[in-house]
């Protein structure tokens, strides 16, 4: 009986092996897919390097601080700041070239950008992973007990639904102050609900097939069967949404801080760095054009990779 | 060798037919130069297994080929001319106006959210002669019987007085009650209003039956038409195929898996195996004498109520593996017969008597 | 008998998730001392202390909360939505909210008839001719615009159309705001008052501001709405149904647009209805690039300020619309489909 399931499990490998292997073919073939998985991974090289390659030190000008700050952002914007294309006259930096031109305080545009690619993918991808995880285990969870427990979990769902837009994400960061966490915690309640939906979905179906009968006849537990079956089979649709989903929290976190949810008007970070364009979109458009384009970019590298992840997943999930 | 007496009465040829499909396991050599021919007026069952082929047969002639199918070699002529050279267009007016096709699961062939009325109607949009025709009759006799239109008169009929739109629905409309009583449903005004899943099963494979002949094909695809019907449905449905049978002109193609369903409506029979057509003979030659070791042993699986047996023979061994199909005689592996020359060169089909081919080195 | 009971109950979840919102809302506005205090809309710097108390004595926002949720519930219902902050020149709320309200409605409906007219084009040529050029070309622009930044995308568009434009001396559309030219006051939407004095001046200039931020807004959902329409006509053209529709010999355009469009816009539609009632409720961002005078925008600055008031406001009408807007797209989808009944 032993040796049979060892003989069982390793087939199992072999099959799902091939099922990667074919795959990953597919993906090759693709190339708009390929384009959106490399240029993701640079930034997330980038990401990760960031830090090493421009100073951290850059992002705060002489005399400010890193606390949070007041109500109205003040711009430090004035005759003297304001630069032109090529060089110009830096804050406190001594006179290099500059590729992209300067921001608001005078800081090197494009070493900004740098830094603040790290800080916009890790926090998307924190956001994304709680969002996720939090939505599927309670949609698993809701799915499979039913009862009184799916019935009340739909009915949350559903109020958080209902709300629209950002105004929830907004109101709480607004009330509860400008910090990083309170911002994560923000995007991550309004970006929980669909995962509740889709897995309850996907666990209300599953229930029903022979094999979870069969599993409850050798006696294995509940949770047992949720997570190491029904949830195993049932992953595809969530790793594609979460995917996909990265590129829309990334553009999330950065709309609310261009809008001025910032903890600092100086946090080196796409949104925030755009919004010191604002005011003045026409004399200085680059300081507002070069950050909304990284954004683009990284947001359809990530969302290409989700497309195409979905696209060559989708066939093979209906077996 | 063509026998000479049938030459003129061929309407349609099927010539050493190769067909591919590129898949992701490899290529899947579905047709490997299967060879047919249709005589007017009767109709051919085509039987063999599931994967045989048939189904992809049927499919090339109509020109409604997947994407990944690749015609490799080989000819189809109907009434003298090589369709597989045919460009869309021409195919798309051929299936108009010759090739109607009857499918095998009316639930899934229908159009789920357009009634029966809207789904027949549109057949009938493609059809100026016959419109002509039922106009003409409409008003001489005022009234339209389906039956005199069934077949297609050579003759043009011209209208000076062009018609009005009421009148063009009125006639559309007695042309779609019309066929519909003439394959057996009743109550046809209620039925043009209804959505497929309104129906039962049998009604809505005669809804298809309908839709097929008011084109007036010179060829019928009957493709599995029966396999998704419970046998009483089945009954029906054959019968009133025979019916069709003696009133029509066309010649019809009966694909089918189930030998009792060839028995009974064919007048000849084609038995396939891997991708050929391996035997061809008359309905009752076939059953009395089956010359090719497949058919021998395909017989031999089927219960006989007047010869019962202890125990029916299966065929040893499994359905061929198309992408890397064996060499030669696609069935050699499991033929007991098996010569040397079977797994080098295929065998092709001969007449070994009239009306009887056979594709085996035995003969 | 079946559908009736059907709305029945969503009607009642509707008022349940009002409920549920408002509480909610009430709660994160004025329930929570880290944040902003609930009276900063509605005190300037000026004030004295003393009169700050009195505004906070005279809103009630002593009372302990439930006491507070009590009172606002009933005047709520009496039709007293309460007043705003000083951002707002403490007018009533609802009379904030409706005089804006309307400026929202026109760019939905512009931003929505963008969405669907060119989304459905991209999604059905994708499909058609699937994997092949036009498919990678509308994917790459279908995904850029879900991709974009809205905030920067309107920048953009103003950038070009009208500074550029007017730099190189090309007509240009008009950056922000919606026409100030004098507009009658009849039904309280732009648009439709212009059209019923017959005041062409106001209507075409009204217009000409309106596609800027309408496009904007709709650049980045048409994607969307192109990649759904593509995967499910890509679903109903494998269907048994269209090979059969081909057999008969139809022209491939009939085939399309009659048999599988229908099947395959059902879903397309539930999206529309929902991607409209979102958009009444949440274009903030476009709306606050081009300073277009929506409800978006005062709602933005009545967050800033911590307006209690007209927070919850925009919060329940919106909640209420996109609950209201689901319903509907449901009963459409029934509607469609003949094989649904309730």
């Amino acid at each position: 009986m032993l040796g049979q399931s060892v003989d069982v499990r390793k087939g199992e490998w072999e099959a799902r092996l091939a099922d990667i292997k074919y795959m990953l073919h597919l993906f090759r073939k693709n190339p708009l897919v390929m384009t959106g998985t490399s240029t993701s991974l640079f930034f997330i090289i980038l990401a990760l390097l960031a830090n090493i390659i421009v100073d951290p030190n850059l992002a705060y000008p002489e005399g400010y601080s890193n606390s949070m700050y007041p109500f109205e952002r003040k711009y430090m914007w004035s005759a003297d700041h304001i630069v032109n294309w090529g060089s110009g006259i830096a804050l406190y930096q001594g006179s290099e070239s500059f590729y992209l031109g300067t921001d608001g305080w005078g800081r090197d545009l494009l070493k900004m950008m740098v830094l603040a690619i790290p800080t916009d993918l890790y926090n998307a991808t924190i956001i994304t992973i709680v969002a996720a995880v939090f939505g599927t285990l309670l949609g698993a969870v809701a799915g499979y007990v039913g009862g009184i427990f799916d019935e009340a979990v739909l009915r949350i769902t559903d109020v958080f639904f209902a709300f629209p837009g950002l105004v929830l994400a907004l109101v709480f960061a607004a009330m509860f102050g400008r910090t990083i966490e309170t911002l994560r915690l923000a995007i991550i309640l309004v970006w929980w609900p669909p995962y509740v939906r889709l897995m309850r979905g996907q666990v209300l179906s599953e229930k029903e097939k022979p094999y979870v009968e069969a599993l409850k006849a050798l006696g294995a537990g509940h949770s047992r069967i949720l997570l190491r079956h029904i949830m195993l089979n049932t992953i595809y649709p969530i790793l594609v949404q979460a995917t996909m989903d990265f590129g829309g929290v990334i553009l999330t976190f950065s709309a609310l801080m261009f809008l001025g949810f910032s903890p600092s008007p100086a946090l080196p970070e796409l949104g925030n760095l755009a919004a010191d364009g604002y005011g003045h979109l026409f004399d200085a458009p680059w300081v507002m054009l070069f950050p909304g384009l990284t954004m683009l970019i990284i947001s359809l590298a990530f969302n290409l990779l989700g497309d195409g992840l979905r696209d060559i997943l989708d066939p093979r999930l209906r077996r | 060798m063509i026998d000479r007496e049938n030459e003129e009465k061929t309407i349609l040829e099927i010539r050493n037919l190769k067909v591919n499909f590129h898949t992701y396991r490899g290529e899947v050599k579905a047709l490997n130069g299967v060879d047919l021919r249709l005589y007017s007026r009767e109709v051919l069952a085509l039987v063999g297994e599931s994967g045989c082929g048939k189904s992809v047969t049927a499919q090339t002639l109509i020109g409604l080929l997947p994407e990944n199918a690749h015609i490799i070699e080989g000819e189809i002529i109907l009434k003298g001319e090589d369709i597989l050279k045919k460009t869309k267009e021409e195919m798309r007016i051929l299936r108009a106006e010759e090739l109607a096709t009857v499918f095998q699961d009316p639930m899934t062939f229908l159009n789920p959210v357009l009634t029966i009325g809207t789904q027949l109607r549109e057949v009938f949009t493609l059809q100026k002669g016959l419109f002509v025709e039922a106009l003409a009759i409409a008003r001489t006799k005022g009234n339209l019987d389906f039956t005199e239109l069934l077949n297609k008169q050579n003759s043009v009929f011209q209208t000076e007085i062009k018609p009005s739109r009421r009148e063009t629905r009125k006639v559309v409309n007695s042309l779609c009650v019309g066929i519909l009583r003439l394959v057996k449903l009743p109550d046809p005004e209620r039925i043009l209003k209804q959505y497929p899943f309104e129906l039962s099963g049998g009604m809505r494979q005669r809804a298809m039956i309908a839709m097929a002949l008011a084109r007036r094909p010179s060829i019928f695809v009957a493709d599995e038409i029966t396999t998704a019907l419970d046998v009483t449905i089945q009954a029906q449905i054959l019968r009133l195929l025979k019916e069709l049978r003696d009133k029509i002109d066309a010649s019809t193609l009966m694909i089918t898996h189930d030998l009792s369903v060839a028995a009974e409506v064919g007048n000849r029979i084609a038995v396939m195996y891997g991708g050929n057509v391996v035997e061809v003979a008359s309905a009752r030659t076939l059953f009395a004498e089956p010359l090719h070791p497949y058919t021998q042993m395909l017989l031999r699986a089927i219960p006989n109520i007047a010869n019962p047996v202890e125990r029916l023979e299966s065929i040893p061994g499994t359905v061929p593996d198309m992408i890397n199909p064996p060499p030669g005689c696609r069935f050699h592996p499991r033929c007991k017969y098996a010569m040397e020359k079977c797994a080098e060169e295929r065998p092709k089909l001969k007449e070994v008597e009239r009306g009887h081919e056979v594709a085996c080195y035995l003969h | 008998m079946k559908l009736y009971e059907y709305m029945i109950r969503r009607l009642i979840l509707l008022v349940f998730v009002l409920f549920a919102v408002s509480v909610v809302v009430f709660y994160l506005v004025r329930g929570f001392p880290t944040g902003i205090a609930p009276w900063a809309a509605y005190i300037h710097s000026r004030m004295t202390s003393e009169q700050i108390e009195a505004v906070i004595k005279a809103h009630g926002f002593d009372r302990p909360i439930w006491e507070q949720y009590f009172y606002w519930l009933r005047d709520t219902f009496s039709g007293d939505w309460g007043l705003t902050g000083t951002w707002a020149q403490g007018r009533p709320a609802n009379e904030v909210f409706f005089n804006h309200f309307p400026y929202t409605v026109e760019l939905s409906v512009v931003a929505t008839i963008w969405t669907v007219t060119i989304g459905l084009l991209l999604g059905i040529v994708s499909a058609v001719r699937n994997n092949r050029l036009p498919d990678h070309i509308s994917r790459v622009i279908a995904l850029a615009g879900y991709s974009t930044p809205s905030y920067w995308f309107g920048f953009v568009l103003q950038l070009v159309f009208f500074y550029y434009f007017s730099l190189w001396n090309l007509p240009h559309l008009p950056s922000s705001m919606a026409s100030d030219l004098a507009r009658p006051n009849i039904t309280g939407m732009p648009i439709l008052d212009g059209l019923l004095t017959w005041n062409l001046a106001y209507v075409s200039d009204e217009f000409l501001h309106l596609i800027l931020p309408s496009f904007s807004l709709a650049f980045i959902s048409l994607g969307f709405l192109a990649r759904i329409v593509r995967a499910s006509m890509l679903e109903v053209l494998r269907q048994d149904y269209v090979t059969m529709a081909r057999s008969k010999g139809l022209k491939e355009r009939v085939v399309i647009y009659r048999h599988a469009l229908k099947n395959a816009l059902i879903p397309a539609v539930t999206l529309t209805g929902i991607f409209f009632a979102s958009l009444l409720g949440g274009a903030m961002i476009t709306e606050y690039v081009f300073s277009w005078p929506g409800v978006g925008q005062q709602a933005l600055r009545a967050i800033f300020q911590g307006d209690s008031n007209f927070i919850l406001v925009y919060s329940l009408v919106f909640a209420a619309i996109t609950v209201v807007a689901n319903l509907v797209v449901d009963i459409i989808y029934a509607f469609l489909d003949p094989r649904i009944k309730y």
